[in-house]
């Protein structure tokens, strides 16, 4: 479509266009809410806050903007896959490419993460004691980082500059010469920024879990969730530095002519091992606080401990290790010799062994339990036999001569979505919904929530298992279009209708939130009867908690104590709390840092010289305006 | 010290060794592609355009700079105010002599028409040495926040504390730097 602006002759494809309509109607009626309830302190709150719950509710929410973005891109992908031959909207070609990447991109970076983030944020200083993170003020940096980074990559869609290298940005592709537009350097610096985000927030979690725990909190007594976060911040640290690095030296090859990834000196094969160092350990980065969401919840509803809890931090661990060993399995068709196969194949093989474990000891954890049906609860039933599955086609895709026939064909696409959508998102539902009390201080729907349940599983199977045939029928991922032979038609069509049937089931937890909060039912400490530390506290969790400090006596104190019909024991000999503040800093440190790449993207370099000018300002008044000052002795 | 302000700072202090152990990551690989990538197999060799005599001395400022820090900070504890200065001082000149002298090395490099985009030596040479100069110029920077500090007259406590982490820092960047000689430098220069 084409229109003038101001005199300037603009050019926007009609999604394009569609996209900037609903924005700014969407914008309009927040912007209208906000203002007819009076909700500007509010958000000025949010903005300006550090306390640790404050800043998990930031990340749910925007994970859960984003969701629906990335879901509705999922969607259109959906439409243009559901005949042969199909030409749905724009959708075909480049455009296809687009949508790909930005939903592949989305879901993985602004939708798992910051939604397991903000879990981690919100819930682990309470299951371990500790009265916030160890560094308020930088985990405010983290969110705020965050949050620029995905609007750094999505603005990109508005000015019609999307993306379309997938969401591993493979070289030649991504450098300059075969993607000039600046929809590669959106890609790269809304990564770069959202991904430094994630390590400060990964190191605060070590410091917090390590040194912040409460009298008695060995690091054997903590919930499952606990460790499987700190395992995962470790994880994080590693992966992220290399994708940092990966992207750092992308960004010398576009913008600065340097030539790592291309030309006849340079190595596309550098980018894939340095993008699959990261992205392996980055599936397990989103898997294993799933698993520890799981463990928690299946214990709850149970009514028994965890079976087998050091095996169940062990297993944590040692997938987490062998993680970083089985990257090449992403490049099995790259040609790199039998040798470095067969070790990739093994390695890759052997994680399914912990992994196992993890799941018979879950269900272990569930025998001769008390259980009960809720709706944490049935997301974790639902989990165990479809991440088995999604296990299964791993190890399949690990026989790395079978891996030439599934390849790049929809037998991955339906694997990886198996394993991601099984673990991650169904772990953050199952968490969601077992925390939404501390978190909100109401509980959600049941009823809806077993709507939700049951429509997402039956419609993410629907979506999913066809592509296993499709795949093994030849039909190739990142394709816009097939045509119509070996029953690829009805398997298509019949994924495109489960993929509405999800679409369907997001309405039902939106429905649900809207219908609980209407409804306001507070509800006390703790509504599911649990086992540890968190529902002590009032909900919603408040800013300053654990006071007075329990003392814990072993795994699940506040279930025995609860169960003795005591309270738990508490004392006064409390380590120093972190200090908060209350500080627009972090939203300005990351907006300096939007401005810095959107100079760099567009090579207005005034831009990023200011704003890293005023970046290092920031930083300066950050140090002059150290709440610690008022909290030291002065000097003589 | 109280045990408050102990905590605190073991907080900070474990939390930056693990900043540390990140940037211990970022500089490892980026000496790994400095290893894949040279030599290039044509344009500038680094046997060619290497000077032994600026690397000498760059290196001694920024070795020495670690020495002189250190001297500033026990004598800070031991309250002699004026070589506490002193060393900061000196540690502060000598990170703007060893940044001058990477400049000049860049420049000149430049000048021949060495630049970042002529061979993938060159490339992985300019993103990795270029790092570490970013680093001392932050360092810089942050020795000038220090002196402000301290003449602001901020608990004696908190400026102790500031000054051991930055110090982690700089010994860190010297770390790096002493990788950098050796496997940058040396290998070409002998
Ligand atoms: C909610 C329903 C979802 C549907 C219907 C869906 C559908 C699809 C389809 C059909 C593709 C393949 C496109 C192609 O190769 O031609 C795809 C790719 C992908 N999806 Fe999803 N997906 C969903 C959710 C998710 C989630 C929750 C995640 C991760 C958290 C995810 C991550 C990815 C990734 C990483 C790719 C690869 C993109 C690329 O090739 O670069 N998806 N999705
Ligand atoms: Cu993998």
């Amino acid at each position: 479509m084409k229109f003038t602006l101001f005199g300037v002759n603009i050019m926007l494809p009609s999604d394009v266009l569609a996209a900037w309509v609903f924005t700014l109607l969407l914008g309009a009626v927040v912007v209208f809410l906000v203002l007819k309830k009076k909700r500007l302190g509010l958000i000025w709150e949010y903005m300006v806050t550090t306390n640790h719950r404050k800043i998990g509710i930031l990340y749910i929410l925007f994970g859960i903007i984003y969701f629906f973005r990335a879901g509705l891109d999922a969607l259109f992908i959906r439409t243009q896959l559901a005949f042969p031959n199909n030409d749905f909207w724009v959708f075909q070609g480049e455009k296809y490419n687009e949508v790909f990447t930005t939903h592949g991109t989305m879901m993985i970076f602004f939708v798992a993460m910051p939604l397991l983030l903000g879990l981690m944020n919100t819930v682990v200083p309470l299951q371990i004691g500790a009265r916030d993170l160890a560094f308020p003020f930088l985990n405010a940096v983290g969110f705020w980082l965050f949050f620029f980074g995905s609007i750094f990559f999505n603005i990109s869609f508005f000015l019609n500059m999307t993306p379309e290298i997938g969401w591993t940005g493979y070289a030649p592709l991504s450098t300059e010469q075969f993607t000039p537009g600046a929809g590669s350097d959106f890609y790269i610096f809304g990564l770069q920024i959202s991904g430094l985000g994630t390590i400060f927030t990964a190191l605060n979690l070590i410091v917090t879990i390590v040194r912040h725990r409460a009298p008695g909190m060995k690091m054997t007594r903590m919930p499952l969730f606990a460790w499987t976060s700190l395992i995962t911040s470790f994880l994080i640290l590693i992966a992220f530095t290399v994708l940092a690095i990966a992207l750092y030296l992308l960004m010398f090859d576009r913008l600065f002519g340097a030539g790592f990834f291309s030309g006849t000196e340079g190595n596309p094969i550098y980018w894939q091992h340095l993008f699959w160092i990261f992205g392996h350990p980055e599936v397990y980065i989103l898997a294993l606080p799933a698993f520890g969401i799981f463990s928690d919840v299946i214990s709850t509803f149970s009514r028994k401990r965890v079976f087998g809890y050091p095996i169940m931090v062990l297993s944590v661990a040692l997938i987490g290790f062998l993680g970083f060993m089985v990257w090449a399995h992403h490049m099995f068709t790259v040609g790199l010799g039998p040798m470095a196969n067969t070790f990739f194949a093994i390695t890759t093989m052997l994680i399914a062994v912990p992994t196992g474990i993890k799941v018979f000891n879950w269900l272990f954890t569930m025998r001769l339990g008390v259980i009960r049906f809720t709706t944490p609860m049935l997301f974790s039933l639902g989990f165990i036999p479809s991440f088995v599955m999604g296990g299964v086609t791993g190890v399949m895709l690990s026989v790395s001569a079978a891996d030439f026939q599934f390849h790049d064909t929809h037998f991955v696409v339906a694997h990886f979505h198996y394993v991601i959508i099984a673990s991650t998102i169904l772990g953050i539902f199952a968490g969601l919904y077992y925390w939404y009390p501390k978190i909100t201080g109401y509980v959600l729907d049941e009823k809806l929530g077993r709507w939700h349940f049951w429509t997402f599983l039956i419609g993410f199977h629907l979506t999913f298992f066809p592509m296993h045939i499709t795949g093994l029928e030849g039909m190739p991922r990142r394709v816009y279009t097939y045509d119509d032979s070996g029953g690829l038609a009805e398997l298509n069509f019949m994924s495109t209708i489960g993929a509405f049937l999800m679409g369907v089931s997001m309405l039902f937890a939106i429905w649900n939130v809207y219908k609980t909060y209407k409804e306001g039912r507070k509800v006390g400490n703790d509504p599911w009867d649990g086992r540890t530390l968190e529902w002590s506290v009032a909900s919603p969790a408040p800013e300053h908690t654990f006071d007075p400090m329990p003392v814990v006596e072993g795994i699940d104190s506040f279930w025995f104590a609860k169960s003795a019909g005591k309270k738990m024991p508490v004392t006064d000999q409390v380590r120093a709390t972190p200090l908060e503040v209350q500080s627009i800093l972090p939203f300005l440190i990351g907006s300096t840092l939007f401005f810095l790449s959107l100079g760099l993207t567009f090579s207005w370099y005034w831009l990023s010289i200011l704003s890293a000018f005023i970046l290092f300002t920031l930083l300066v008044v950050r140090s002059l305006k150290d709440e610690r000052e008022d909290h030291y002795g002065r000097r003589k | 010290m109280n045990r408050a302000e102990q905590a605190l700072f073991n907080d900070k202090k474990m939390g930056f060794f693990i900043y540390l152990g990140v940037e211990a990551i970022m500089f490892a690989v980026l000496f790994a592609t400095y290893l894949i990538f040279t030599p290039a197999s044509n344009g500038p060799q680094p046997s060619e355009i290497f000077e032994a005599k600026t690397v000498i001395l760059s290196s001694f400022f920024l070795l020495s700079s670690s020495g002189t820090l250190w001297l500033g900070e026990r004598a800070l504890k031991s309250e002699k105010q004026n070589i506490f200065l002193t060393g900061l001082g000196i540690t502060m000149l000598f990170a703007i002599i060893f940044l001058g002298f990477e400049v000049y090395e860049f420049a000149s490099f430049v000048r021949e028409g060495h630049g970042m985009g002529v061979n993938v030596f060159m490339s992985s040479y300019y993103v990795l040495v270029g790092l570490h100069a970013a680093h001392v110029a932050f360092g810089i920077g942050w020795m000038a926040v220090l002196f402000v500090q301290y003449f602001r007259q901020i608990p004696l406590t908190l400026f102790t504390e500031k000054l051991s982490i930055f110090s982690y820092y700089w010994h860190f960047v010297d770390v790096v730097w002493v990788f950098i000689i050796g496997i940058v430098y040396l290998p070409y220069l002998l």
